[in-house]
Parts: C-alpha cells; sequence; structure tokens
C-alpha cells in the first residue's frame, strides 16, 4: 500500500477540508494549514514509495515517482496562496488528487478517472477562486469545462475504438490496424487538448486569464505535466503509434502560435497565457522526440526537467501579478523604481521563462532542442528556435516597461495575500537561478540516465 | 581555487559588492567598484606575464571532468584569451575613471562588474556549454546599462541589441548541440568539451552547423548585413558602455571564429573562406561609406568600428599566421582607439548634450587637449604608421595577400581592403576637421565645449600612450598571440 501513500495523504486532506467547511465557521487557518500540509506529506510520503503494481488498476513505474514530484512541486506554490477558504482548498487538493492518479493509473479506464478527477474540480476553482470580476471567471470556468468534456468524450471514444480493435485495456505488444491507430489518435486529441496544442487551444487564453494568478499557475505547472504525462501514456500504448508523427510539427506551431499571439498582449495574465501556450509547444515537441527516440529515458528525463523548471519560473511569473497588484502593462511601468526587490525577481522570471542563461529555463529549452536534435527534427527545432526568438521579445519588453520606462498613475494596491505571495515569488526566482546550476547539481538525479 | 576562476568571480563578486555597498550611498559604491576593477586588472595583469616571460607558451587549465549531460567546467588560457581579458579588464578600469563623476547608482557599477565576469568567462572557456552560458550573460548587464543609463532611444537600442544578438545565438546553440549529438553517436560519450569536439562527424548536416556558429559569431562582429542593431545599441549607449560594447563585446564574435568556428570546421574554413572574406571586404567598404554619410559624431564612430573589424575579419579568414595575428592585434588595437574615440564623444555630448557633427566647430581654440587627442586618435584609427592601427591593418591586409587558401590570393580582397583604408581617412578627417578646425556655423554649442579636466586627460595619455607603444613596439604583443594562434590554425 505504500505505492498509494501520496494520494492517501491527498485524500485525507480532501476529506478534511470537506469535514472543516461542515462547521458553522471554518477555520482559515486550519484550511490553510490542511491545504498546504497535504501536498507536503504526499511528497514526502513520496520519497519511500517504489514503482510496483496494484493489478489491473494501478501499475506505478520510475516515471509515475518522477512526475508525482513535478506535480507536487508545481501545486504548492498555490497551496501555500490558499486563502482559507475550505471549498476550494478541498477542490484543489481533489485535483492534485486527480493528477496523482492518473500518474499511477494501470489502465486507461483508470487513466480516464484520473483525467476527470483532475479537471472537474479545476473549472469549478477557476469559476470561485480569485477577486476578479465574477461573470469573466464563470464564463471561462463554463468554456473551460465544455473543452474539458469535448476532450473527455474524444477519449470514451478512442477508448471504444482501440477496445475494439486490441480487446485491452491497457498498452498491447501488436501493431495497430487502422481501426486501432484512430482510437489512439483520439485519445492522443485528448491529451493535445488539456495541454493546449494549437488548434485545440482555444480555451487556454481566456481560462488562464481570468482565473485568479494562482490557479492560473497551478493549472500552468502541475495541470500541465499530468497532461503531458498523459499523452506520454498514450503514446506507448502501441510499438506503432501514427498520430506521434505529427506531434513534432505540431508542437513546433503551437510554440510559433503561442509566442505570436503573446506579442501583441497588454493584459499580463493573458499575455502570460499565451507564453504558456508557447511553452506548452515546447513540451509536445519534446514528447514527439521522446517518441521518435523509441521513448528513451534521457528523453523522459529532459521533459521531467522541463517540468520542473517551469513548475518553479511559470508559477513564479504568475505569483507576481498577485504580489504586485498588476494587470497590465501601462500598471508595469517604472515598477521597479517602486519595488525593485520584486521587480528583479520577476525579471530573473521572465528571463528565465525566456530561455536565458544562466536560468532554469535555459537549461530546459536546452534539453528539449537537444532531444529533438538527436531525433533529427531539424524543421521543428529550428521552428522551435524561432518562437523562442519571438518570445524573448515580449518577456523583454516587459523588463523593458518595468525598468526603462517613467510609472505612470498611482501604484496598483494588490490584494489580500500579497505577502504570501511575495515570499514566494522570491522563493522561485531564486529556485529559477538555482536550477540554472542544474549541470552541476544534477550529477545524480537526471544526470545518472546521461551516460 | 585556482586562478582561472578567480579571475572570472573577482568582478562577479565586486557586483554584488557594488550593489550591497550602494545601500551606503553613491560614493560608497563607486570606490567599491573601483577597488575591484582596479583588482581585477591586477589579477589580468598577474595571469598574462608568465605568457609574456616565457613567449606564451604553455596552458593554463582547471577542470574538465565531466558532470551532468557531458557538461564540464573546463578552463584555459593562452596568450589571446588573456590578452583579451587584460583588454576587458583595461577597459572596464578605463570606464570606472571615465563615469567617476557621473551621479549612479550602485546598480550601474555592478553592471559593468557583471559583463567585465561574463565577458572573461567567454575567453576563458573551453567547454562550448560554459562558452554559451557566459555569451548570453553577456547580453543581460549590456541591455540594462543602454536600457538604464542611455541617450534618448535608449530602449528601443536596448531590445535591439538584445534581440539581435539572441537571434544569431539561438541558431548557435542549435549547432553546438548538432556538434555533441553528432559525436556521441560517433563515440558513444556526451561531451561539450571544444577539444574533443573536433572532427565531429556531422555529414550533410555539417554545413547548416557551421552556417549556424557563423550566424552567432556574424552578429556580434557584426558582418554585413547582420550589422543593423549596431549603430543603435553603439548611439544611444553610455559614454563607458560604448566603449565595452565597442571595445569587447565585438571581439566575442572574432574570438568566436578563431577560436572554435574555424578550428572546428577546418574545411569549411578553407572552402568558405572566399565568402568571409567577401563579406569582410563588404565591411570594410560598406562601414566606411556609412560612415562618411552620418551627421552624428556617434554614429560615425559606430559605423567605423563595423569597417574596422572587417580588417581584422580578412586577417583572419586568411589562414596565414600573420593575417590571424594582425587580426587578432587589430581586435585589440580598436578596442584602444575606439575606445577612446567613444569616451571623447561622450566629453563633448556631456558638456554640450549634442553630437551632431554641425553642432560644433572651431574647437581647437577652446580645446585644445580635446583636439589633440581627437587628433591622435583619429590617426591611429586611420592607421598612421607609427601608430597602432597601421600594424594590424597591414598584417591582415598581407595575411590576405599571400593566402594560400584558392581565390583567396586574387588581389581583390587586398584591394578592396586598402580602399576600405583610403575611405577611413575620407569620413573620419573631414569630421574631425569640421568638428575641430572649420568655422563656428550657425546653432553651434562650441561655447559650451570646456577642455578636458585632469581625470579626462589622464585617461587619454593613458590610451594614446598604448597607441603609440603598440605603433612602435608592437613584437612584444605580437609574440604574446602567435604562439597560441599558431596553434589553431594548424
Amino acid at each position: 500500500m505504500i505505492l498509494l501513500a501520496p494520494q492517501a495523504a491527498l485524500a485525507a486532506g480532501v476529506l478534511g477540508a470537506l469535514g472543516l467547511g461542515l462547521l458553522r465557521r471554518p477555520p482559515a487557518l486550519l484550511v490553510r494549514a490542511l491545504a498546504l500540509a497535504a501536498p507536503l506529506a504526499a511528497l514526502w510520503l513520496l520519497r519511500g514509495a517504489a514503482p510496483g503494481v496494484l493489478a489491473p488498476l494501478v501499475g506505478a513505474d520510475t516515471s509515475a515517482l518522477w512526475w508525482q514530484l513535478v506535480i507536487y512541486c508545481g501545486a504548492l506554490p498555490m497551496a501555500f496562496l490558499s486563502s482559507g477558504d475550505d471549498v476550494e482548498a478541498a477542490l484543489f487538493l481533489g485535483s492534485v488528487l486527480g493528477m496523482s492518479l492518473l500518474a499511477v493509473a494501470g489502465n486507461l479506464p483508470m487513466l480516464y478517472v484520473g483525467l476527470e478527477f483532475m479537471s472537474l474540480p479545476a473549472y469549478l476553482l477557476v469559476a470561485r477562486a480569485g477577486t476578479g470580476e465574477g461573470s469573466a471567471r464563470l464564463e471561462a470556468s463554463v468554456k473551460y469545462f465544455f473543452a474539458g468534456a469535448l476532450a473527455g468524450a474524444l477519449f470514451l471514444l478512442g477508448l471504444a475504438l482501440y477496445y475494439a480493435e486490441t480487446r485491452s485495456l491497457g498498452p498491447t505488444a501488436a501493431a495497430l490496424g487502422p481501426q486501432g491507430q484512430a482510437g489512439v489518435a483520439l485519445m492522443g486529441a485528448a491529451a493535445l487538448f488539456k495541454i493546449g496544442a494549437v488548434p485545440l487551444h482555444w480555451w487556454l487564453p481566456d481560462v488562464y486569464e481570468a482565473a485568479s494568478p494562482e490557479v492560473s499557475g497551478f493549472l500552468s505547472t502541475s495541470m500541465k505535466a499530468a497532461a503531458v504525462l498523459f499523452l506520454m501514456r498514450i503514446a506507448s500504448l502501441s510499438p506503432n503509434p501514427a498520430f506521434v508523427d505529427v506531434l513534432p510539427g505540431l508542437g513546433a506551431l503551437t510554440a510559433l502560435v503561442g509566442a505570436f499571439l503573446a506579442l501583441r498582449q497588454q493584459r499580463l495574465q493573458r499575455l502570460l497565457a499565451y507564453s504558456s501556450l508557447a511553452h506548452a509547444g515546447l513540451l509536445i515537441l519534446g514528447v514527439g522526440a521522446w517518441a521518435a527516440l523509441g521513448r528513451d529515458s534521457a528523453s523522459a528525463a529532459s521533459l521531467l526537467f522541463y517540468l520542473g523548471a517551469y513548475a518553479v519560473i511559470s508559477n513564479g511569473a504568475f505569483i507576481f501579478l498577485k504580489a504586485s497588484g498588476l494587470t497590465t502593462r501601462t500598471e508595469l511601468r517604472g515598477y521597479a523604481s517602486r519595488h525593485p526587490g520584486l521587480a528583479a525577481a520577476f525579471a530573473v522570471l521572465l528571463l528565465s521563462l525566456a530561455g536565458m542563461p544562466p536560468t532554469g529555463g535555459f537549461v530546459a529549452k536546452l534539453l528539449i532542442f537537444w532531444q529533438a536534435v538527436r531525433a533529427s527534427l531539424a524543421v521543428p527545432v529550428i521552428l522551435a528556435g524561432v518562437s523562442s526568438l519571438i518570445s524573448l521579445a515580449y518577456y523583454l519588453a516587459l523588463v523593458r516597461d518595468a525598468y526603462f520606462e517613467d510609472p505612470v498613475g498611482p501604484a496598483p494596491v494588490p490584494a489580500e495575500g500579497a505577502c504570501e505571495a511575495r515570499i514566494a515569488v522570491l522563493v522561485c526566482a531564486a529556485g529559477a537561478l538555482i536550477l540554472g546550476a542544474a549541470p552541476l547539481l544534477l550529477r545524480g538525479i537526471i544526470g545518472s540516465v546521461w551516460r | 581555487m585556482s586562478a582561472l576562476t578567480i579571475l572570472w568571480t573577482l568582478p562577479l563578486l565586486g557586483a554584488v559588492a557594488c550593489l550591497l555597498a550602494g545601500r551606503f550611498g553613491r560614493a560608497a559604491a563607486k570606490w567599491c567598484a573601483l577597488a575591484f576593477a582596479a583588482a581585477f586588472f591586477v589579477q589580468a595583469l598577474a595571469a598574462i606575464m608568465p605568457f609574456v616571460a616565457g613567449g606564451g607558451a604553455g596552458l593554463d587549465a582547471v577542470g574538465g571532468a565531466p558532470l551532468a549531460f557531458g557538461v564540464s567546467y573546463l578552463l584555459a588560457a593562452d596568450g589571446l584569451s588573456l590578452s583579451l581579458i587584460l583588454l576587458t579588464a583595461f577597459l572596464n578600469l578605463i570606464c570606472v575613471f571615465s563615469s567617476w563623476e557621473a551621479d549612479v547608482s550602485g546598480a550601474y557599477w555592478a553592471n559593468f562588474l557583471l559583463l567585465a565576469s561574463a565577458l572573461t568567462g567567454v575567453f576563458l572557456a573551453r567547454d562550448l556549454f560554459l562558452f554559451y552560458v557566459f555569451w548570453e550573460a553577456t547580453l543581460i548587464p549590456m541591455f540594462f546599462i543602454i536600457g538604464l543609463w542611455g541617450s534618448d532611444n535608449r530602449r528601443h537600442a536596448a531590445v535591439k541589441f538584445f534581440l539581435f544578438t539572441f537571434a544569431g545565438s539561438i541558431f548557435m546553440l542549435l549547432s553546438l548541440i548538432a556538434l555533441v549529438t553528432a559525436k556521441h553517436s560517433q563515440a558513444g560519450i556526451w561531451t561539450w568539451n571544444l577539444n574533443d569536439l573536433k572532427g565531429a562527424p556531422l555529414g550533410a548536416a555539417g554545413p547548416w552547423a557551421f552556417l549556424g556558429l557563423l550566424l552567432g559569431f556574424g552578429v556580434k562582429i557584426p558582418v554585413v548585413p547582420l550589422h543593423t542593431w549596431l549603430p543603435d545599441a553603439h548611439t544611444e549607449a553610455p559614454a563607458a558602455g560604448s566603449v565595452m560594447l565597442a571595445g569587447v563585446m565585438l571581439k566575442m564574435g572574432l574570438y568566436g571564429l578563431i577560436r572554435i568556428a574555424l578550428p572546428l570546421f577546418p574545411a569549411y574554413a578553407i572552402t568558405w573562406a572566399p565568402l568571409l572574406a567577401g563579406l569582410a571586404a563588404l565591411n570594410a567598404v560598406y562601414g566606411a561609406l556609412c560612415a562618411m554619410a552620418q551627421t552624428d559624431l556617434k554614429r560615425l564612430v559606430a559605423y567605423s568600428s563595423i569597417a574596422h573589424l572587417g580588417f581584422c575579419l580578412l586577417g583572419i579568414v586568411s589562414g596565414t599566421a600573420q593575417g590571424v595575428v594582425g587580426g587578432s592585434l587589430q581586435m585589440i588595437n580598436h578596442g584602444i582607439t575606439t575606445g577612446a574615440l567613444f569616451l571623447m564623444v561622450g566629453f563633448l555630448y556631456e558638456r554640450a548634450h549634442k553630437r551632431g557633427l554641425s553642432d560644433f566647430g572651431a574647437l581647437a581654440g577652446r580645446a585644445p587637449w580635446l583636439t589633440f587627442f581627437f587628433g591622435f586618435s583619429i590617426f591611429a584609427s586611420i592607421g598612421l604608421p607609427g601608430l597602432n592601427g597601421f600594424v594590424g591593418e597591414f598584417m591582415s591586409l598581407s595575411g590576405i595577400a599571400h593566402s594560400p587558401i584558392p581565390f583567396l590570393d586574387v588581389p581583390f580582397f587586398a584591394i578592396a581592403g586598402a580602399a576600405g583604408v583610403t575611405l577611413a581617412a575620407a569620413y573620419a578627417l573631414p569630421a574631425y576637421q569640421s568638428v575641430f578646425w572649420a568655422p563656428e556655423g550657425e546653432g553651434s554649442v562650441s561655447s559650451h565645449v570646456t577642455d578636458l579636466t585632469f581625470r579626462e586627460k589622464s585617461i587619454l595619455w593613458t590610451l594614446c600612450a598604448l597607441m603609440l607603444w603598440i605603433g612602435l613596439a608592437p613584437a612584444g604583443w605580437l609574440s604574446l598571440i602567435e604562439p597560441s594562434v599558431r596553434g589553431l590554425i594548424q
């Protein structure tokens, strides 16, 4: 049972939050402690977990354990910033639980359970948490829900086709016929929906913009990690999935579209939403390279590192918006003269998102490019390079706004919880710098697969 | 800690110290910057001494054990690296002195020291991952130097500078990855070590990888037509920023060619040499023609840099020891001469807040010292025999004229280069004449210009003495560079 200990901790957290909700006045401090303690406990319990199988539903290989690490780490900032609302805490922990179930899923129905378990609370979280305009959040939530429902339907349809041909709910060793290929492709499309691959990305900017910043950070990191793992599980169902051949091209396209659309954004959170689309493109390219390389461990480790670094950087960038109370680029002008420390942290995070050394974002980008070159994906990797150049333009534009322009209007007032948010931003920025020294630090961990 | 590690961490430490000292006031930060810049200069001098004494033999290296991803912390120094590091440290110190009266925060000094640290790293790294990290890291402090302390159009120039360089280096990164991957498929090991990567079997991807490296280095040099960022960046940067930009950062591109691109692809270095030489000749002529058309003194100096770097490139691609050594020496010459010119344009701008050619006239009577130093540097810049520019340009042109590479020995390239030399006189002397000797026109602000202060004169005396020294006795400098270059062209 040690295998499912992290999941048990998270489930206990969900039940605890719901239980506290039964009280007339749920103690906010206790709820916040619970929201933070549950993912921390899950992380702690992950240490003792070993690969194992509880047939047929659960089968955790080493990658499932590593992936859980990234998912929990991506969720920590949101846990730290929990508002103390019991329903929000339950939804948040429920979503994390869904992700971790997805990570250890042993067959396709369990994968579906994980998918829906992580998604349903997220729809509500978008609608509920935050201080922005209520109707926009509601609209985004409904949009998110429809996109998610569509993804779920695609998955089930694909599963039916796949099962009809193979009579199997798990991976097969046999080569697939047309029907099975179509089924796998549909399931892959569901995963791409969740990652936000162009042209299945239409829901993403609205959702990331309307949700409160820490929720967007959570969605763009933990949720994306789970979705990438989901895609990788689908791609390993059979020895010859045809749809993986489109992944590099699709990834490059997504990266380019995301970068181009981010260029013209004036609202910061929408800009970061499009930037996360560009990053999703690189991830899809990475999955394509991983598949083309015969699913080798070095390329899986690269994806993992990318998601781990991104969990720090993207969370930090989104939470900066909460810490500063900024919403538009105009408000960002001259921010460095008002809050030098926070502005410096934001600049580090932006340069890291842009993949500049010496930050973690650079190592992450390098690793993905590297896998693509190893897989001989010359054209997609050059396009990805172009996209990373375009994205540098808008990240630099933000640094320029914050540092080189003069302030306009009164200083924006950050919302409640800005103090914790400030701490989170500073920690994330420090993390981005430390991850930049990854080749020095990773000797034992990811470095070990790199022989 | 080894001496080489100290060499690049010392200015880095200084940057942190300046930021902290800034909390105790601007004067504290300034003195802190001076202390670290001086210590860095002394350290660089100490590092180069054994090479001077031993005729440049030997190689000092640290590190090398591979860490994750085949990356290793591998630093090494030879005469070429150390003379560029000495140039960095020297100009960095000059920058501190030249900005001494400026009212700037600790962040200003920190950025300069950060830049010096990253540049030192570029010249020391022998692991390509490390090289790339340092290479990119130079962009960040320069971006802030231009954007925070530059003149009117600084924001645009800072972003343009960053984006252009990054555009080149992203392709350079892909080329490096391709090299490492090709080496792995051959030898079964991951390595970014420059020496191990020689002869990596790239096959059909070879020309593309070489092209990627050329893009990365070409934007930095800059090779026409990748040069359009340079006039903006140099013009808008503060005077000290222009000194570092023209004095050292442009040299990164040429250094990359000598150290990385040409040794890694010796075959392409020969087959592509006519193309590169053609671009270099174009640089020399086009840069000079553009400089002729300028009405802004600082922009004129900026375009003259493009022309001068053309000479350096011409020498480097010639494949002869004479040409490469001459080109390398010209890198250092250009750093000193153009540094002096940028400083003096900065001094003018500080006094009159103008830098147009037509804004001044008859300065010779008002500021004789400035006139003297400007004239001296202009003559060094156009290659007057006896001053430093002549040595480098002559050796570069003579190298290309005697090149063993097919097509390069046709006199065209040497003639184009010689035309560039003539054109240099044609843009520099009229500008000098119009600002310092011609009668004042309408709207002239010459009356605001006072002569140089003691501090400014001391800086320029130092620079002009160096120009004279290299011009009269280049042998010591050449022997410093030659052994390392000889090893690289074989």
